[in-house]
């Protein structure tokens, strides 16, 4: 268990690598120059070559990229000229409200998840079912956006049930609004509940074909008893791995989610970087997101291996 | 049982690649084999879901392609004194924020949303199947750096880099094509690398090295065609996803310069009015998007059957 968790994180951190190595060339693909970037275009020769020093862009790349990869560690993402504010301190405020946005719609997916896949699963190749996978269908075609915007005109405008826009501030606040939280959460909630649900239901049937099933049929166990005490456990397994997969998307369906409701969180802040041309944020942002992704993959990994002891003695 | 077989509504009792009216021979019986395309073409219409994904794409095709031909409008001139009005008229959808014809717009938004798509797709299928073929066959060290390039690239979230690149760079209609296609080629990278390992291995890849084919050869050859059923469920995909992502940026405003269109953009447009009540700015342009993209994936679903490629999506 422990080799297998070792090996995992070893090549995580290597993906962590190439990923600081992305952002780097990132860096470097900015209009003009870094400097000219992110001074602006008002900045006199004798600025830039001033901030060229500072921050070693007069040196050659490979010694760049070490300097960069040693801020990194030291937890030094940049600075934002624009607002005057370390990188890692525009993140410190927004990154835990994004946790908490993401977070909370993965939880509501998992738990929405179960009941309507075992519903469809029972009643397999039926009304039920067509009707249920008709509506997942029909959220995994949705644009974020688009669905946000159809739940804002539904639950704010026709029926005020919940306010259209998030409530702002620290996470705290935020928490203390949990009305505000309803339409952000649920927009982000139904389109990972239509890929889970997509995948749980045909990982079901799978298992309902299983030896054990027909074991557990003819010991004189009914539909549901083998459903919930027997499939249900086998065919979640594999939506520990689907839940690390799918957080690339989430957290891209988060920036979406936190644009349309104005949610304080890690997109927006991305989102609002872009506009302003506010190049260190965008980088800072970019690889803070590619390590949350490298660690929730990890985190998944490794759950599953604490699950699924197959997995251990297998490839890695 | 597989997912998509009952997702799309296939009937039950049916396995997959068989169609009604082929038939399996008896004991001794000699029958003729039909084409394997007709096969696959008959096993597609026959799943009822992947033919009314079909239908809806050739009609979307012919709506923004053929339909200007018959249905003239001023798409390149704003007309502000006729804006904002509600259908009706000479306008069966009304105008927008600017007066142009919301139906005319519908087509032409439909035309980019659709080239975009299609050819975002097949960039980011041809890369991903050379990478990853070359991947696959190389194996060892090379191997494992070209696919921890693919994990590094697939944990920043697609719509991030998209927003990176176009405020680096303005946007053209071949841009959107490249750059869609380049943050899109690593699942079919991750896919076809994943079947290059089990095909080489096989009797008769391993045969043409004996008879002293080249490696170029094995993977063009042999390889390649070998999984092409991957290859297309997936490249179907790809262009839902890249009508979805062309969606995305064109709501934040990204990717197009007027007064070029697409559906994304024109429901960008539709956003500031949504609470003047203008219905006509914001349900067109999100059914067009819904419903191609819907189609998309019942055809991918469907071809799936017809490939019988049990593979995960994404």
């Amino acid at each position: 268990m422990l080799s297998y968790s070792l090996r995992r994180t070893a090549q995580g951190l290597i993906v962590v690598l190439v990923v600081s190595f992305l952002t780097f060339i990132e860096a470097h693909l900015m209009p003009g120059s870094p400097a000219r970037a992110i001074l602006g275009v008002h900045a006199s020769q004798a600025q830039i070559e001033a901030f060229n020093v500072e921050n070693g862009y007069n040196r050659s790349l490979p010694v760049q990229y070490w300097d960069y990869l040693g801020r990194l560690v030291h937890g030094n993402l940049g600075f934002s000229y624009q607002q005057n504010q370390t990188v890692a301190a525009l993140l410190g405020e927004r990154l835990p409200a994004t946790v908490v946005l993401v977070g909370l719609s993965v939880v509501v997916a998992l738990l929405l998840m179960i009941p309507i896949s075992m519903l469809q699963a029972a009643r397999r190749n039926r009304l039920t079912d067509y009707a249920l996978t008709g509506v997942a269908f029909l959220l995994y075609a949705m644009p974020e956006f688009w669905l946000g915007l159809m739940l804002i005109l539904l639950f704010a405008e026709k029926i005020r049930l919940f306010p259209p826009v998030a409530p702002q501030g620290n996470v705290p606040q935020i928490l203390s609004h949990p009305a505000g939280l309803v339409l952000p959460v649920a927009t982000l909630a139904l389109g990972s509940l239509a890929v889970f649900t997509r995948y749980l239901r045909s990982s079901l049937l799978d298992n309902l074909t299983e030896d054990y099933v027909r074991t557990a049929r003819s010991k004189g166990a009914g539909e549901w008893r083998v459903m919930l005490r027997h499939v249900f456990r086998n065919a979640l397994l594999p939506i520990i791995t689907l839940v690390g997969l799918s957080l690339p998307g989430i957290l891209g369906g988060a920036l979406i989610t936190e644009s349309v409701f104005n949610y304080p969180g890690m997109g927006l802040l991305y989102w609002n970087s872009a506009l302003s041309q506010d190049y260190p944020v965008m980088l800072g942002v970019t690889m803070v997101v590619g390590l949350a992704t490298i660690a929730g993959n990890l985190i998944a990994d490794v759950l599953y291996a604490v699950a699924d002891p197959r997995v251990r003695y297998g490839r890695l | 049982m597989t997912a998509s077989k009952s997702l799309t509504g296939s009937e039950p009792g049916r396995g997959p690649g068989e169609a009604p009216g082929i038939t399996t021979p008896e004991a001794g019986e000699i029958t003729r084999t039909a084409p394997p395309l007709r096969v696959a073409l008959a096993t597609l219409t026959a799943n009822r879901t992947a033919l009314a994904g079909i239908i809806i794409i050739v009609l979307m095709l012919g709506f923004s392609f053929i339909g200007p031909l018959f249905y003239h409008t001023n798409q390149i001139s704003t007309n502000l004194p006729a804006s904002l009005r509600p259908p009706g008229g000479a306008h069966p959808l009304g105008t927008d924020n600017e007066g142009y014809d919301v139906l005319g717009r519908l087509m032409i938004a439909g035309q980019s949303s659709l080239e975009v798509g299609l050819a975002a797709a097949v960039v980011a299928t041809m890369i991903g199947v050379f990478y990853g073929a070359i991947s696959g066959f190389a194996g060892g060290l090379l191997d494992g750096v070209m696919m921890r390039l693919v994990d590094g690239l697939l944990s920043i979230p697609t719509i991030f880099l998209l927003i990176f690149l176009f405020t680096v760079y303005s946007a053209s209609t071949l841009l959107l094509v490249l750059v869609i296609g380049l943050v899109a080629w690593l699942v079919p990278a991750r896919l076809i690398r994943a079947e290059t390992l089990s095909l080489r291995t096989r009797e008769y890849v391993q045969a043409v090295r004996v008879v002293g084919g080249t490696r170029r050869r094995m993977i063009i050859r042999h390889i390649i065609p070998n999984a092409i059923g991957t290859i297309m469920v997936n490249a179907t995909f790809q262009v839902a996803d890249a009508i979805l992502a062309l969606a995305s940026l064109g709501f934040l405003g990204l990717g197009v310069q007027p007064p070029a269109t697409n559906w994304g953009a024109m429901l960008s447009t539709g956003v500031n009015y949504v609470y003047a009540g203008d219905w006509w700015l914001i349900y067109p342009a999100g059914v067009a998007i819904l419903l191609t993209v819907m189609a998309f994936n019942a055809v991918g679903d469907g071809l799936r059957d017809v490939f019988e490629v049990r593979l995960k999506r994404r």
